[in-house]
């Protein structure tokens, strides 16, 4: 096992491509490795690439976690088809997977704020209240019945209020959509990408893709910096730069434009009860040009209260950066709908870029132009709720271009996933420790992880190698002393475990070293020491 | 393992506050005394402040911090306390009960007659104080990049800009320059240093390393590893000012912006926080509110001197003792020790008997020159000291014998205050004794 | 020749600017400071100031890679960071204890540098 481990690890670090694979998917995101998961049901012959140091590495690592209904999208778009199917997939979606998914709902508040001035303005207070009380509320209910979505229920103030007391006084009146869901996003990603390993793919990252070869119409192979695959089959998944790739294979045709988001998150053990549902400000539409969706306050999974996400056109797409007028933003926009939130309270800060495309809508499409590339692109949100719906509409498009219809008796539906020891009781925690000691040793202080955990990170399907991987799968460092503890302690693991020295281990792959050198090493230039 | 294991005291942390406190509990009596730590060895955050400037109270000498661990971890292992290594509280409830975790005993569940909470503090992070870029590596708080190059022999920069001069940041300037690094310069946000004169003369000027006042870092770049930083000069209200943005190209950022007392235990616990220093509400025997849980040093609030921290870890250890011995006395009723004029905050901040001296500790709101500290019960002063100056930076001790406590538990309406010298000469009731009265000044000294 | 120097007094929290005038190396003046401790002061950084020395040397076989050095007494202000890169060839081999001297004399100030805390060896 061990030894296996070791193979593993060293593949992982410095991977050989194979000769050819059935398909190739390009792009390690959620949909990329949702995508992957899913051919496997019908044959093992699947790589994935991805030029970062780990899956999950672009907009999937960086959203909101939330799984939403289609109550935001505009009616007839491929998006909100997708959206409202993906909603009511989602719980086969993640079966077998062991990553946690539950539906919290979303409270969608209506107060004056929600309607323009120069609307209000012309109106009496009993017409205003009318229409913020009545109209609005059924308004947003009988839209989402047209859409299919089930479930959406009035609620007055009071109900508002005692559902969600933080929620601002000025609240008038609700509307609870009980279908919107949470899950992490990046644990869900890594899962699809072990699932998909299980059945037989190949995830290969640190692996740029640099040109797709056609010959006669026809995907033949897919060029990377470390050589080529022979392939018919690409998919292209590859988020904000989904256009660059098309346009490799003479597939394209659309722009993506990346668009910033940036969400802070707070303490956990400050704001855990601080909202129960989503909670999102209702505003009339036309009001503020905000294309992509998002932009509310909710809980993660595991408890700290997020608000944000931005939208910032950006011309990088490469810039996760956050700048002070967005914070500024957030703080703003939610000091009116949740006035007493924690501001002190915030422990992280951080920012995705979404993959939006000049038109808006998903492009989900086989090239007419090259036989064998399918486009999955101008995924932004909600692309994590209509991940299980876009998969089912790609694998229409990949039946017919000779992935086989029938599923593998051998497929296995499980992922194996490591408990996490915060979860666990006494008892539970008492038999670990039996078996192994290295489940009593505390690595995380804030988020109580323990040394196996870690270990079991590295030493999974689709191996933690850095200090952003390790922290993604097990929580350390993501607690309110973010890694001021743990830092060193997860970093002489990485060392031990990838038997490199301890200044190689970087924080997110190549150019990102935690130290830069030993020390006493300027100080006596000529003698570095190593090891 | 599976019965609780029940000592008359258990310490948690085993910094110089729970070294302290361990020791004061098993020599006043306590017959079980636990101490547990969730590091490899003891000592918390001394063994990594190599400088020297501890001590000079305690011992009346000045120390390194490893020399100022090793006499109490030297008595440590001549007591019969038992230490807890590599040793993880999960958990403190009301009834002191606690469940703690480690490789070797697993879980164990503690249920100790009396707790003291030694957690210390950590630090605040770029988060917290949200400055704006991207997150890549070589943004790190001071104190674990002193712990990286002290302990670990690792340099987490090599040109270095430090944001922040309080001691630890003024101190890594020092220690980054000496291991070879280049340090920039020292930015800070207010208009006055952080830290210690003579940190500010013996880290900063002694290596002419400059320091930029009113001035915070408004952008971090970098996606992969740090690049530069950009550095703004701030207003009266501490917002950065448009156009006043430089460039300054680094490889680390090191952040020295505060430290928060740890109190997540604490609070589990239902001890009642103060929101004036982040710690446990205590007494003037380092009781909180949660009856037979004790704390001490930098989980109360955070101190200056280490030498502060002893002694109050002193007091509360020597309680706890008391308490695990003869149990529970009916609890007197408290008075709130409130602060006054140009008085942030008081520790303790509550008096119940006056059977013993007691140390107050605070601090002030603003710098005065020509003070007097007093201890003012229904208007009446009761003990004082002078001070030529006092700053914010710098904690302020002021002793109070039995007697003074007696007459002001019967006078009620306590508070600290810090008066001008000049307006009120003679005003003090009675003499003040002199042992009533400190040397004039703190003694000038590292913070940990 | 006159000559001004400009020293921050570090004995209390007043923090005076001092200044000292000087000709030929005969102090003149001192003004600015508040007491006699600072007018101490003031000369003593013009004439000799010094500083202690503290700073790690590796180990070999320690539970530790590195080991605190304080040195035994202040030495020359200007003599600091040389002693510190001399100190960084030193290596010494687990156990340590505390107080042992680990570089004597270093650079012909007097003063020896010594552990600072005892270091065990690695089990």
């Amino acid at each position: 096992m061990r030894d296996k481990n070791r193979d593993r690890l060293r593949e992982r670090l410095n991977p050989t491509l194979p000769a050819s694979a059935r398909a190739v998917v390009v792009g390690a995101g959620i949909i990329g490795c949702a995508i992957a998961r899913e051919i496997t049901r019908y044959l093992s012959d699947v790589v994935v690439l991805d030029k970062e140091n780990d899956v999950a590495c672009g907009a999937s690592k960086a959203n909101n976690a939330e799984v939403h209904s289609g109550i935001g999208e505009e009616a007839g778009t491929l998006k909100q088809k997708l959206n409202v199917r993906g909603n009511r997939m989602y719980d086969d979606f993640v079966a077998g997977l062991g990553v946690e998914f539950k539906r919290q709902g979303l409270l969608i508040v209506v107060t004056p704020r929600s309607v323009p001035p120069e609307v209000t303005e012309k109106m009496g207070p009993k017409e205003l209240d009318e229409l913020l009380r009545v109209k609005i509320p059924e308004g947003i209910v009988a839209y989402g019945k047209a859409a299919g979505i089930e479930g959406l229920r009035v609620l007055s103030r009071e109900e508002v209020l005692k559902r969600e007391p933080n929620v601002t006084p000025e609240a008038v009146a609700g509307v609870f959509d009980p279908n919107y869901g949470l899950v992490c996003p990046y644990k869900l990603t890594i899962a699809l990408a072990e699932h998909a390993v299980i059945n037989g793919a190949r995830v290969i990252l640190n692996t740029e893709v640099t040109g797709i070869r056609v010959e006669d119409g026809e995907v033949k192979g897919v060029i990377t910096d470390r050589g080529e695959i022979a392939t018919g089959l690409v998919v292209n998944a590859a988020g904000v730069f989904a256009d660059e790739v098309a346009e490799m294979a003479g597939a394209g045709g659309f722009r993506i434009h990346p668009r910033k988001g940036a969400t802070l998150l707070f303490d956990r053990q400050v704001t855990s009860e601080y909202v129960r549902s989503s909670v999102a400000l209702f505003k009339m539409p036309g009001m503020k040009k905000e294309r992509s969706k998002g932009g509310g306050a909710m809980p993660t999974v595991e408890g700290n209260l997020q608000l944000g996400p931005t939208a910032v056109e950006v011309e990088d797409k490469h810039d996760t950066s956050i700048t002070a007028e967005e914070i500024e933003e957030i703080f703003e926009r939610f000091h009116y709908l949740l006035p007493s939130f924690p501001r002190e309270a915030v422990i992280s800060a951080f920012s995705g870029v979404r993959a939006p495309t000049y038109e808006e809508d998903f492009v989900i499409e086989a090239s007419e132009r090259v036989r064998g590339f399918v486009n999955v692109a101008g995924i932004q949100s909600p692309g994590l709720a209509s991940a299980p719906a876009i998969v089912e509409m790609v694998m229409g498009f990949l039946h017919g271009l000779g992935i086989p219809r029938e599923p593998r008796p051998d497929f296995d539906p499980t992922r194996p996933s490591t408990p996490r020891f915060a979860e666990l009781d006494d008892r539970e925690r008492k038999a670990l420790i039996r078996k192994d000691p290295r489940w009593g040793n505390i690595v995380c202080r804030c988020e109580y992880v323990t040394e196996a955990e870690v270990l079991a990170a590295i030493h999974s399907l689709v191996p933690a190698t850095d200090m952003d991987g390790v922290k993604r799968r097990t929580r350390t460092g993501m607690g309110r002393c973010q890694g001021g503890f743990c830092g060193h302690r997860v970093a002489a693991i990485l060392a031990r475990e990838l038997g490199i020295p301890v200044t190689e281990v970087t924080k997110s792959g190549d150019g990102s070293p935690l130290y830069l050198g030993r020390a006493k090493d300027l100080l006596r230039p000529g003698r570095a020491s190593h090891g | 393992m599976g019965k609780a294991r029940k000592p008359d005291v258990v310490v948690i942390g085993a910094g110089p506050a729970g070294l302290g406190a361990a020791l004061a509990a098993s020599e006043a009596g306590a017959r079980d005394v636990m101490l547990i730590e969730r590091d490899v060895e003891l000592g918390g955050i001394l063994p990594q402040c190599i400088h020297d400037g501890f001590g000079s109270i305690v011992f009346g000498e000045t120390l390194t911090g490893p020399q100022y661990a090793q006499r109490f971890i030297d008595r440590v292992e001549r007591s019969d306390i038992e230490v807890k290594l590599n040793t993880m509280v999960l958990d403190l409830r009301p009834d002191r009960s606690l469940t703690a975790v480690n490789s070797r005993d697993g879980v164990l569940e503690i249920k100790p007659r009396a707790v003291v909470l030694a957690m210390g503090c950590r630090e605040r992070t770029r988060h917290q104080v949200l400055i704006p870029g991207y997150r890549p590596a070589g943004v790190i708080c001071a104190g674990a990049a002193q712990r990286d190059i002290n302990i670990e022999g690792l340099m987490p920069g090599r040109r270095v800009v430090i944001l922040g001069s309080g001691d630890i940041g003024l101190i890594m300037a020092r220690r980054f320059t000496l291991e070879g690094a280049e340090v920039e310069g020292v930015y800070e946000i207010m208009d006055h240093p952080g830290g210690l004169t003579r940190n500010l003369v013996q880290c900063l000027h002694d290596y002419d390393i400059p320091l930029h006042l009113s001035h915070t870092v408004t952008f971090i770049h970098g996606r992969k590893r740090v690049e530069a930083v950009t550095v703004s000069r701030v207003d009266e209200d501490l917002k950065p000012i448009p156009g006043t943005e430089r460039l300054v190209p680094c490889d680390a950022l090191v952040l020295s912006v505060g430290l928060i007392p740890e109190n997540e235990l604490s609070r589990g616990a239902g001890v009642l926080l103060d929101p004036a220093t982040g710690g446990p509400v205590v007494d003037e025997r380092m009781e909180t509110s949660v009856e037979g849980i004790f704390a001490c040093g930098n989980v109360m609030n955070v101190f200056d001197l280490v030498d502060y921290v002893t002694h109050t870890a002193e007091v509360a250890g020597r309680a706890a003792a008391e308490y695990a011995v003869h149990g529970a006395r009916r609890r007197r009723e408290a008075l709130a020790v409130r602060p006054g004029r140009n008085v942030r905050f008081v520790v303790p901040q509550l008096l119940r008997g006056h059977d013993r001296e007691v140390y107050f500790y605070f601090r002030v709101r603003h710098p005065e020159r020509a003070v007097r500290a007093r201890l003012v019960a229904g208007g009446m002063p009761l003990a004082a000291k002078r001070a030529r100056m006092v700053r914010p930076p710098e904690m302020v001790r002021l002793r109070a014998d039995p007697e003074k406590l007696g007459e002001a538990v019967s006078r009620g309406g306590l508070s600290i205050e810090v008066m001008p010298e000049d307006r009120e000469p003679g005003e003090l009731s009675g003499k003040v004794a002199p042992e009533d009265q400190e040397p004039e000044s703190l003694e000038p000294e590292d913070r940990e | 020749m006159r000559k001004k120097h400009t020293f921050t007094c570090v004995n209390c929290p007043l923090s005076c600017s001092l200044e000292l005038v000087e000709e030929d190396g005969e102090v003149l003046e001192v003004s600015g400071n508040e007491c006699e401790v600072g007018r101490r002061y003031a000369e003593e950084e013009f004439r000799d100031p010094r500083r202690m020395v503290t700073t790690t040397v590796r180990v070999r076989n320690g539970i530790l890679p590195l080991l605190p050095v304080v040195s035994t007494r202040p030495i020359p202000k200007s003599l600091v960071r040389e002693a510190v890169k001399a100190l960084s060839n030193v290596e010494v081999e687990a156990p340590v204890q505390d107080g042992q001297v680990i570089y004597r004399d270093i650079l012909g100030t007097g003063a020896d540098m010594v552990a600072s805390r005892r270091l065990d060896q690695l089990a």
